[in-house]
């Protein structure tokens, strides 16, 4: 009896490959049933996200199984050329391993995100509720969610934000505390600046304001934003009561000075100032970060930051590695100390029915 | 044993919990179990410190501010009690952190450098003379909290500045808090402590006595927060000026007490 996972990730397969093997989100149910019909598996659970497709599964003979389940792939998704090379696999302990990894976004594009545990949970209960999981897979996945939360809160592999628009939202949280009463400006329509404030939007922050040289192109940003669109010689007039500026125009100048902040800040009574300069050549001046109550941070600022935190995250690696090999051994001895009995009792089933049922925990 | 040896006990609770948060800071996660801990080790030493308090009343018969050393550790418990009281109503972590140390600087300063004489005949008993030292006293409770969460204003606006953040970044609160919790304890502090001059004031018609330099002390510390607290509405006073001043009036506070109380005892 083996565990087995047959899978691909980012770093196995190209994204052309991933959204071939890509299975749908509403189908994922019925896939999974498709998969017990056409193969020899005790139990099976299918993961697909935009970055990885995986088939978690328990069966009597890796070997058949694996083959099954890599032809089970080709015919599902009616390839016509084989995916063989991208795909991996791994048996056993390295089979729980790489569960534990992914559950704790060890194994993300994005080392240590937090989204990967979700997916990994909904998937589960899609193949729970399909009826594809028993004693096994429903152990490993609950000790994987359990094992994920662990690490969360004993390690730093989550901390820290590791994109641009997210440091600036964790900045703007550090100066403000609460954003519901900031209001945002946007200078200049760029992809970043809009993602930017919406990244602040989705951590509550209250007014957002567009302006840009094309009035259109503010109207269509400030439409999105659910924001409000001003005209480009109307911001030094708005600027007294706005907190966090975010500018990417593609001046060639710098059109926030110095000389220009000092009165201005005067009349906002030195309330903090956070100015975000996303654009290059730089929209502000660097000497005004050095006037009191203004934060200053451009483009190189915010990914140094966000570098820093990455690198913070793979120091913690070692730590997660650890506590996973300690999560890994006990599942291991449970495993071992069922072996037998479980092994029995699916041979019966396979003996009395061709299609195996999965032993479910009530039956034990 | 004395009821000294429940303000050095104290003090081990309050060396716990400083401990305890540089765990926290080093791990680099809000540690909420550390973080309950630690609560419970400031709850401790603050029982604690009030026997010590209790236990020295009913020698003093009156309220334990009869010498220096009794109102510095008065002080230190007043600081203790106010981040009892606002360090969970307003869910500012990490303000423990930055109150264990000032409070045990000062109780150990008080215990090691001070001669400490229980004055079981005190000169002046009033009523009035009682109530205008302890609301000065706990005035400066809130004085010692407004330091604490102008250091904290400090740290945290030297790392936005600077556009370095450590491990703890992140934990500690925005400075836009600190700021208003700041200038609430001033505002609180400043109306005890006119409260207490007005006291003051009342007792010396009663007494009829009074030390020239302690009044000259007093009302310097008075115009100092006053101005402090009025400085926001007058003149934008806020932000990384009223933390440093929040800081240095407390500082210049202790230290023309210390120097007042043993100069011209």
């Amino acid at each position: 009896m083996n565990l087995i996972v047959i899978g691909l990730n980012h770093r196995s397969a190209p994204v052309e490959v991933r959204e071939r093997l890509a299975f749908a989100a509403g189908g994922l149910g019925e896939a999974t049933r498709a998969l017990l019909n056409a193969a020899p598996l005790h139990e099976a659970a299918i993961l697909s996200t935009c970055n990885r497709v995986e088939i978690y599964c328990l069966a009597t003979s890796a070997a058949e199984a694996t083959q099954a389940a890599r032809q089970f792939l080709h015919d599902h998704h009616k390839l016509t050329d084989s995916v063989d090379a991208y795909l991996y696999e791994h048996h056993d302990q390295e089979c729980i391993q790489h569960l534990l990894e992914v559950a704790c976004g060890l194994d993300s594009m994005v080392l240590g995100e937090t989204e990967i545990l979700g997916q990994v949970k909904d998937a589960y209960q899609v193949a729970q509720q399909a009826g594809a999981t028993g004693v096994v897979l429903n152990r490993l996945f609950q000790k994987a969610f359990s094992a994920a939360k662990h690490i969360r809160s004993s390690t730093a592999i989550t901390r820290g934000s590791t994109s641009v628009g997210t440091v600036a939202v964790d900045l703007a949280g550090k100066i403000f505390g609460n954003l519901g009463k900031c209001t945002v400006m946007v200078i200049g329509t760029g992809e970043m600046s809009g993602a930017t404030a919406r990244a602040l939007q989705s951590r509550g922050a209250g007014t957002i304001l567009v302006c840009s040289r094309t009035h259109e192109r503010a109207e269509a940003l400030a439409t999105q934003l659910q924001g409000r669109a001003i005209s480009y010689d109307q911001w030094p007039t708005e600027f007294p009561a706005v907190d966090i500026v975010i500018s990417s125009t593609a001046a060639p100048h710098p059109i926030v000075t110095k000389e220009k902040l000092i009165p201005l800040m005067k009349t906002r009574r030195q309330r903090p100032l956070f100015l975000i300069d996303i654009a290059v050549p730089r929209d502000i001046e660097r000497a005004c970060g050095e006037l009191e109550s203004v934060y200053l941070y451009d483009i190189d600022d915010l990914q140094q930051i966000a570098r820093e935190n990455m690198t913070a995250r793979e120091r913690e690696i070692a730590a997660c590695q650890v506590l996973i090999a300690q999560h890994l051994q006990r599942f291991a001895i449970w495993l071992e100390s069922n072996r037998t009995a479980l092994e029995e009792r699916y041979r019966k089933r396979t003996d009395a029915s061709p299609l195996s049922k999965p032993v479910h925990t009530h039956a034990s | 044993m004395t009821d000294r040896t429940f303000l050095w006990l104290a003090q081990v609770f309050y060396a716990v919990s400083c401990v305890l948060t540089l765990r926290r800071m080093r791990a680099g996660n809000s540690g909420a179990t550390l973080q309950r801990l630690n609560y419970a080790a400031m709850a401790v030493g603050f029982a604690l410190h009030t026997v010590f308090l209790y236990l020295r009343g009913k020698a003093d018969g009156r309220c334990p501010l009869t010498n220096l050393f009794e109102t510095q550790a008065f002080i230190a418990w007043a600081a203790v009690l106010f981040f009892l009281l606002i360090g969970p109503s307003y869910r500012v972590s990490f303000l423990g952190a930055f109150t264990a140390p000032l409070v045990l600087l000062i109780c150990l300063a008080a215990l090691i450098l001070l001669v400490d004489v229980v004055q079981a005949h005190p000169a002046t008993r009033s009523a009035w003379v009682e109530f205008h030292a302890a609301i000065a006293i706990l005035a400066s409770g809130a004085f010692a909290l407004a330091f604490v969460t102008g250091a904290m204003y400090l740290h945290q606006e030297r790392q936005l500045k600077r556009r370095r953040l450590s491990s703890s970044f992140l934990l500690l609160p925005s400075i836009e808090q600190l700021d208003t919790i700041n200038i609430r304890l001033l505002i609180l502090g400043f109306v005890m402590l006119t409260a207490g001059m007005l006291g003051g004031l009342v007792s010396y018609h009663i007494v009829g006595h009074w030390t020239k330099p302690k009044i000259i002390w007093a009302v310097s510390v008075w115009i100092l927060y006053g101005a402090l607290v009025l400085g926001r509405g007058l003149w934008a006073l806020r932000g990384r000026k009223v933390a440093v001043a929040s800081m240095a009036s407390f500082v210049l506070m202790l230290a023309g007490f210390w120097g007042v109380s043993l100069l011209w005892p």
